[in-house]
């Protein structure tokens, strides 16, 4: 089984969990991409939210479970088949999140072209941008090292 | 499932009134400032089944348009990969023929 370790920077990562923690915690009972499936009856529609919701919690879990006792002791975080795509889900849910909450008022064409000025930004929303970064430098990670491993039909 | 001789027996008349009565349903992907290029071009990927060029072709469609339809045909399996789309927070629509 393909596997990667990544040897993050402690000092670096450590700060953007509780970020992390919470934007993922506000994601327990909602979709981080709300549906737009107006077309679906409300039972049906019901069903798939539940469906999709429970499916991100494990997904966020799983996310959140790189960062558990042993990254503190070793500043490793390990992928491969049996969490890669959760992962990536995952980052991406929290992703949205940030973007929504924290990150609400910087516009698109700054966080999509990077051209954020951080050293402007307050504390706190520096941090949220600084997770957001983060979680898609993981994304591209695994994208670009696991994807025909594992990410492929 | 049934045997894949019982599927070319099929006469083609019950074929297309299954089609006509469900209409033709498209699956419509959205754009997003979130998710990063290279994550919905796997997504497109892993989901429908798509080579890296058509992957590539419709995420760059939807980013440029705004929206890009990624599958049509019965409701049944637009609802599948939407579905699909969705669990990796890839936000779509659902649209039929009759809301044009």
């Amino acid at each position: 089984m393909k596997r990667i370790e990544v040897k993050l920077h402690l000092p670096a990562v450590a700060p953007l969990l509780d970020v992390i923690k919470a934007s993922a915690d506000s994601l327990r009972h909602d979709l981080a991409a709300p549906l737009r499936l107006d077309s679906l009856d409300d039972e049906f529609r019901a069903e798939w939210e539940a469906e999709l919701v429970a499916a991100q919690n494990e997904d966020v879990r799983l996310l959140l479970s790189l960062f558990g006792h042993e990254f503190f002791g070793t500043g490793i975080v390990a992928l491969d088949g049996t969490n890669a795509e959760a992962v990536v889900r995952a980052c991406s849910a929290v992703r949205l999140r940030l973007r929504t909450g924290a990150l609400a008022a910087l516009p698109d064409e700054e966080l999509e072209s990077g051209a954020v000025e951080v050293e402007r930004l307050a504390e706190p929303v520096r941090r949220a941008f600084m997770c957001y970064v983060f979680l898609a430098t993981l994304q591209d990670l695994i994208l670009n090292n696991l994807d025909e491993a594992i990410l492929g039909p | 499932m049934p045997p894949a001789s019982s599927a070319t027996t099929l006469p083609q008349t019950e074929t297309h009134a299954a089609t006509t009565l469900g209409g033709v349903w498209h699956v419509v992907l959205l754009n997003d400032p979130v998710n990063l290029m290279s994550y919905t071009v796997a997504v497109l990927r892993r989901v429908l089944g798509f080579d890296e060029a058509t992957a590539r072709k419709h995420m760059l469609e939807a980013h440029e348009q705004g929206r890009s339809v990624v599958w049509s045909g019965l409701r049944e399996r637009a609802e599948h990969y939407a579905f699909g789309l969705q669990q990796w927070h890839l936000t779509t629509r659902l649209e039929s023929d009759e809301t044009h």
